[in-house]
């Protein structure tokens, strides 16, 4: 793995690299590479397959991180390549023409978190929200609790204490 | 050619017939991993119902409810979560933030009933076949954390710069420092019931998080008008039940209460507070005493309209915060910035006035519609030991009073304090101060009757004590002063072998074999103080009513049996600080009401 890292290193700007174990490593690179550095790792490095594709929303620096996790089944070894997009407008090359399958994880990540993968097939139609018109879900700013509340009627017969508020009826019910 | 395949290719399994099955003969038994998240168990001893599983769930699922047998006490509010499993997404958020690390998952996850009511109980309260079992989701033990256990570290003067001098010690937060421990806060509100006051803390710590100081000013002043005072010196009981405090270090509420004030400029309160113009009622409270429960009082009675009058024995307003906390804990500029602001609404202080000296309590009785007292304890109490009317022997009160009245105390080069108390920290460190500026070493000895995990002191007191190399000897009960030829030359002691007997009365037992004689030649007693109530006269003590050990009684709003006479402070509960603010509270508003009532 070190000496195909140190390869590509060469040609391809990484930062982060990161070790997770001797078969699993980390790296990161700037949006504007990353097709042109998983087509290298693909047909050069022998990283064939793609394992996933998924998003982390860093809403505190204000981006999307992607990570396309790549096997190589020769070696017995995965590789994460690391991407972070602005979280407004964010916007990410399709690498639907590298793998086929690689469209339906976009169409997800678009529904998910708004991503847009422009080009990729069918990535504007519903993924499992039909219907859905609000905040992507798995953003961190969309609440959660909120939207469960407005869902889902309140079941009968539920009720709840506040734990200061019920502290003072039970001991300082005159104060 | 291609339809032929189409045919025949669903044939193609037929070819695994004889072939080992790869599914499971009986998946409804099979057993879940390890760390798979399954139904909840809650160690219901261990759990406080602190209600944060309930904030951090996000589907709602958790309702906070009693529990049979659970009693509501200090640091527990007597609820405990009840789940919705029609609701709950197994996220395990609620395992993952619980601050006693109480609850936790199993890994069952079948259950079957026709009944939907069942699938919502109190895990623990309800038994349940998974109660017992190991396996389940836990909150990982080692780096993983939702909120910081360690507080933020507060600056301090090291000991080789304070020790001989006055300078505050305790350097507060920045803004940086505060909003970082403000997010430890998980806003549970445990502590509001044992703050003596009830102060908003949840409230007042989430307007540090949002930045909001104005805010957080008012969230103060509702229950203490002396947030400079409090933030520095108040007994912090409140820290002692945080719910944080069960898994790591207990907010530091009191350090994040300083914040607010010291962020906040003296002459900007008016405005957020929003006090400039009050109606005048045309009534006249007396009040005895400028010490924390009288400013305390004056400050809402000011508020509801009412002139007050506070009569102070000594020159300048605080009572012990001024006269018994030495600078290095309390500096006075703090003091006078809380005082000010409560002279600024109107609030008269008559100085070097002695009640029963200077006027008398008829005089304030016929003079002023209601009279409020808070004298304090400012007597200090003698072990009457043999040697204790030698002229080198002092009571602590006094000589702390004297230094922040700017005398000139008598400092030995031996000294010995006996007590064991926060006083006795105060005047053992003071000591220390003196000694180490007019002999360039400190030789004062502190010793109590008490063990060392029985003192009464703050542990930080007694640690910051011996940094300033006072030494600090418990355990031991005082015989005698030894005197040799009119001069002291040291206190005998004997091994204290407990204070308190099974009934947790003050009952010490000695070991009169082990004795010892703490080098001295200057002795201060410090085991508590007193009160001076000469002030109310036989007149007036006739209709007083007082308990066996001559206190006064009062009412929940601190009103004495003379409808027109209320007390508190130390005189009545405590002493300390905080208590005595929420006593003067308590009493305005028991002021407002007998004064309505009348007119």
């Amino acid at each position: 793995m070190k000496e195909i890292l140190e390869k590509v290193k060469r040609v391809f700007p990484l930062q982060n690299i990161k070790k997770q174990r001797e078969n699993l490593y980390f790296v990161e690179t700037e949006k504007i590479h990353l097709v042109s550095l998983i087509t290298n790792l693909r047909d050069i490095n022998g990283f064939k397959h793609l394992v996933l594709l998924t998003a982390v929303d860093r809403i505190e620096n204000g981006v999307f991180q992607l990570t396309y996790l790549l096997n190589n089944d020769e070696l017995k070894i995965d590789l994460g390549v690391r991407v972070f997009l602005d979280r407004e407008n964010a916007e990410m090359e399709s690498i639907h023409h590298l793998w086929k399958q690689a469209a339906t994880y976009q169409r997800e990540l678009r529904e998910m978190f708004g991503i847009n993968f422009s080009g990729s097939p069918r990535v504007d139609k519903a993924f499992i929200l039909e219907g859905w018109d609000g905040m992507p879900p798995y953003r961190r700013d969309f609440d959660t609790l909120k939207y469960s509340e407005e869902t889902y009627f309140p079941r009968p017969g539920r009720s709840t204490n506040d734990p200061a508020e019920y502290m003072k009826q039970k001991m300082y019910p005159d104060e | 050619m291609g339809k032929i395949n189409d045919i025949l290719s669903p044939f193609t399994a037929w070819k695994h017939v004889v072939n080992k099955p790869v599914t499971i003969k009986d998946p409804v038994s099979r057993i879940a991993a390890d760390r798979y998240r399954g139904f909840h168990k809650n160690n219901l001893e261990k759990c406080i119902g602190c209600g944060t599983c309930e904030s951090i769930c996000q589907n709602a699922a958790i309702d906070m409810v009693p529990v049979e047998g659970i009693e509501t006490k200090h640091g527990d509010s007597g609820l405990r979560p009840r789940i919705d499993y029609g609701r709950c997404c197994w996220c395990a958020l609620c395992v993952d933030i619980c601050t006693t690390n109480s609850l936790s998952m199993s890994n069952e996850y079948i259950w079957i009933d026709e009944d939907p009511e069942v699938f919502r109980f109190v895990p623990g309260a309800e038994k349940k076949s998974w109660d017992t079992r190991q396996a389940g989701w836990q909150k990982p033990s080692d780096n993983y954390e939702l909120y910081d256990p360690q507080r933020v570290k507060m600056g301090e003067l090291s000991p080789e710069i304070r020790h001989d001098s006055f300078v505050e010690i305790v350097q507060g937060f920045s803004k940086e420092q505060a909003i970082a421990e403000a997010d430890r806060c998980v806003e549970c509100g445990i502590c509001t019931a044992t703050c003596p006051a009830h102060m908003g803390i949840p409230e007042y710590i989430k307007a540090i998080r949002n930045d909001n100081l104005d805010q957080g000013l008012k969230i103060l002043y509702e229950t203490n008008p002396l947030p400079e005072i409090c933030g520095r010196i108040c007994t912090h009981k409140c820290e002692t039940v945080c719910s944080v405090g069960h898994h790591g270090e207990p907010l530091s509420i009191r350090w994040l209460k300083r914040y607010i004030a010291d962020q906040n400029p003296a002459d900007k309160y008016k405005e957020i507070l929003n006090q400039g113009n009050i109606d005048d009622k045309g009534k006249k409270i007396a009040i005895i005493g400028a010490g924390p429960s009288g400013l305390s009082a004056a400050y809402y009675l000011s508020l509801m309209g009412y002139s007050c009058t506070i009569f102070e024995k000594l020159p300048q307003a605080g009572g012990m915060m001024r006269y018994g906390i030495p600078e290095y804990r309390l500096p006075y500029d703090q003091l006078d910035k809380d005082i000010n602001y409560i002279l600024s609404l109107g609030v008269d202080i008559k100085y070097n006035a002695t009640v029963g000296k200077d006027i008398t309590l008829e005089q304030l009785h016929n003079d002023y519609d209601a009279v409020y007292t808070g004298t304090g304890l400012h007597s200090g109490r003698s072990t009457r030991i043999h040697g204790t009317e030698h002229k080198n022997v002092y009571q602590a009160v006094d000589l702390l009073r004297d230094v922040s009245l700017g005398k000139e105390i008598p400092v030995a080069e031996k000294i010995v304090v006996i007590g064991g108390g926060n006083v006795a920290m105060d005047i053992t460190r003071t000591i220390a101060r003196l000694q180490k500026q007019k002999y360039g070493k400190v030789q004062v000895i502190a010793t109590s009757l008490e063990s060392e995990e029985e003192m009464p002191a703050d542990r930080e007191e007694i640690v910051e004590a011996r940094e300033e190399m006072a030494i600090i000897e418990p355990g031991w009960g005082p015989v005698e002063i030894i005197i040799e030829n009119d001069k002291i030359t040291g206190l005998k002691v004997n091994k204290c072998l407990s204070v308190f007997d099974e009934e947790r009365r003050f009952n010490p037992k000695f070991d009169k074999e082990n004795q010892k004689i703490f080098p001295a030649d200057m002795v201060i007693e410090s085991i508590g103080q007193g009160a001076d109530l000469s002030y109310i006269t036989e007149s007036f003590k006739e209709n007083l009513e007082m308990d066996q050990r001559g206190r006064i009684i009062v009412d929940k709003h601190f009103q004495t049996s003379l409808k027109w006479f209320f007390a508190g402070g130390d005189i009545i509960q405590g002493p300390d600080v905080i208590t005595s603010i929420a006593n003067g509270h308590k009493a305005a508003i028991g002021i407002d009401k007998f004064i309505n009532r009348n007119s």
